[in-house]
């Protein structure tokens, strides 16, 4: 399976774990289009940690290659990083290829 | 057609960048303040911080201050292992930027800042939220304390839910002035008859003196954080919230408490009938609130202890007393003094994971840790 789709299903899985903490109104969709932070976002601070630590969870576990995503290189990007599902998960799919490239 | 917002910026002041802002004009010109001059006198001169700590971060955006979080640099002792670190404090987001990061953002920069040791004093309902989320923090106490009521304020409780009643004020207060004459009568007669208060004098100091300083240094070896001479005199000196009448133009772009209509710290050396000191207490007035944020003293004193503090408290005719030592909420019970009420309260502390190596179960904490002896 191509990496970047291993990654969407994985965020897939993420979201799936975050609905689960939000009222149903406030359910986030499973498409790579969902905006997450920015002016047009749909997560506050709580949410977006959430996001962040659940995502590393799971990228450990279900992709089996842990990655960091609470430095100071992924903070300073925030907007650009996590304006949708689709930039995350092509800036977890870069990360992920420098990692193996080292 | 909306303009392009510039990109969002995040600024960490280090204690030495704290000191250049306190004299630069353009820090302080923002619509929303990060911090109060008086605050960042305060953070400038904390004894635990290092010229090169970050003490504030900063997000801005188009020139404005959209987030902004504290750090006070401070340090755990255990057996001989000194572990610095920094509690979180005054943590703010501009509410129509929620969605935007910058609390995450300040957050983790905070954590990376201080090799992600951190540590939490309480905290508000989005902050827990959000500090839960991260997964980073792990309780380490629960300060239970005690809420007394010495005094009733019927006229602000009924007029805070039923505004409309507020033609009836001068009858409530009638009543407030008559039921708290009762309470002052009741008191003078358990004064009189008070054993724990005989005897008792005091002396009061505006700094840490040098006895005083010995007598903590042998009270406070079991302390978390160990504070000392330095680190007194440094709350008492610099408050983060100052005694006005009113709300200046500072107050008024800061988020979070800048001033009271009351407010001063108060050292109180306790001594007994062969002048021997039983103990020290700072007490921290604010409004009509008295609060004991740091008390050292051996058990065989807590009783006195507890009778002085109380003794204060009427003196000072506040209206409420919070305790958190565990020997002074105890010596409340015994003391059998006059009251409306007394409630349990808690205050949680937290530490972030990274610390969670360091044995800390038999650590002392006190009511005033973290930030909370500021507030």
């Amino acid at each position: 399976m191509a990496m970047h789709e291993e990654i969407t299903r994985m965020l897939f899985s993420v979201i799936d774990e975050l609905n689960q903490l939000r009222p149903m109104e406030e359910h986030l969709e499973k498409s790579l289009e969902t905006p997450l932070a920015g002016d047009s976002g749909r997560l506050d601070s709580a949410g977006l940690i959430n996001l962040i630590v659940v995502t590393e969870q799971k990228t450990a576990e279900e992709l089996g290659r842990p990655i960091l995503l609470t430095d100071d290189r992924t903070m300073s990007r925030v907007k650009e990083v996590f304006r949708t599902l689709g930039t995350f998960a092509d800036y977890i799919e870069l990360r992920l290829n420098e990692k193996r490239d080292e | 057609m909306r303009s392009k917002r510039d990109a969002m910026e995040i600024k960490a002041f280090t204690v030495a960048d704290l000191r250049t802002a306190l004299s630069s004009e353009d820090f302080w010109h923002t619509k929303t303040l990060p911090i109060t001059k008086h605050r960042a006198l305060s953070y400038s001169h904390n004894p635990r911080a290092d010229q090169d700590d970050p003490v504030l971060l900063v997000a801005y955006q188009d020139r404005q201050v959209i987030g902004y979080l504290g750090i006070l640099p401070d340090k755990i002792f255990v057996n001989d292992a000194v572990h610095k670190f920094g509690w979180l404090t005054s943590w703010w987001v501009d509410p129509s930027r929620a969605t935007t990061g910058v609390g995450a953002l300040l957050l983790f920069k905070a954590l990376n800042a201080y090799q992600q040791k951190l540590g939490v004093s309480g905290s508000s309902k989005e902050a827990g939220k959000a500090l839960d989320a991260s997964q980073k923090f792990r309780a380490l106490t629960t300060l239970k304390g005690l809420d007394i009521r010495f005094r009733l304020n019927v006229t602000g409780a009924i007029l805070g839910q039923i505004p409309a009643l507020k033609i009836f004020r001068v009858l409530f207060k009638i009543l407030d002035d008559i039921l708290n004459e009762i309470v002052n009568l009741r008191n003078f007669f358990w004064k009189r008859r008070c054993d724990s208060c005989q005897g008792l004098t005091f002396e009061y100091i505006s700094a840490i003196d040098e006895e005083t300083g010995q007598f903590i240094q042998r009270h406070s070896q079991d302390d978390l954080t160990r504070k000392g001479k330095a680190e007194l005199n440094w709350m008492m000196m610099y408050p983060w919230i100052l005694s006005a009448p009113l709300k200046d133009s500072a107050g008024k772009r800061y988020y979070f408490s800048s001033r009271a209509d009351r407010f001063f710290y108060l050292g109180v050396k306790v001594f007994e009938r062969k002048n021997e000191m039983a103990g020290f207490v700072m007490l921290k007035v604010r409004d009509d609130r008295m609060s004991v944020v740091y008390s050292y003293f051996e058990s065989g004193h807590a009783l006195s202890m507890t009778a002085a503090v109380v003794y204060h408290a009427l003196a000072m005719d506040v209206r409420a007393l919070s305790l958190y030592d565990e020997q002074l909420v105890a010596g409340f019970s015994e003391l059998g003094c006059p009251h409306w009420s007394a409630r349990t309260v808690s205050r949680g502390f937290s530490l972030s994971t990274a610390l969670a190596d360091i044995p800390l179960a038999n650590c002392r904490i006190h009511g005033g840790d973290g930030d909370l002896a500021f507030y």
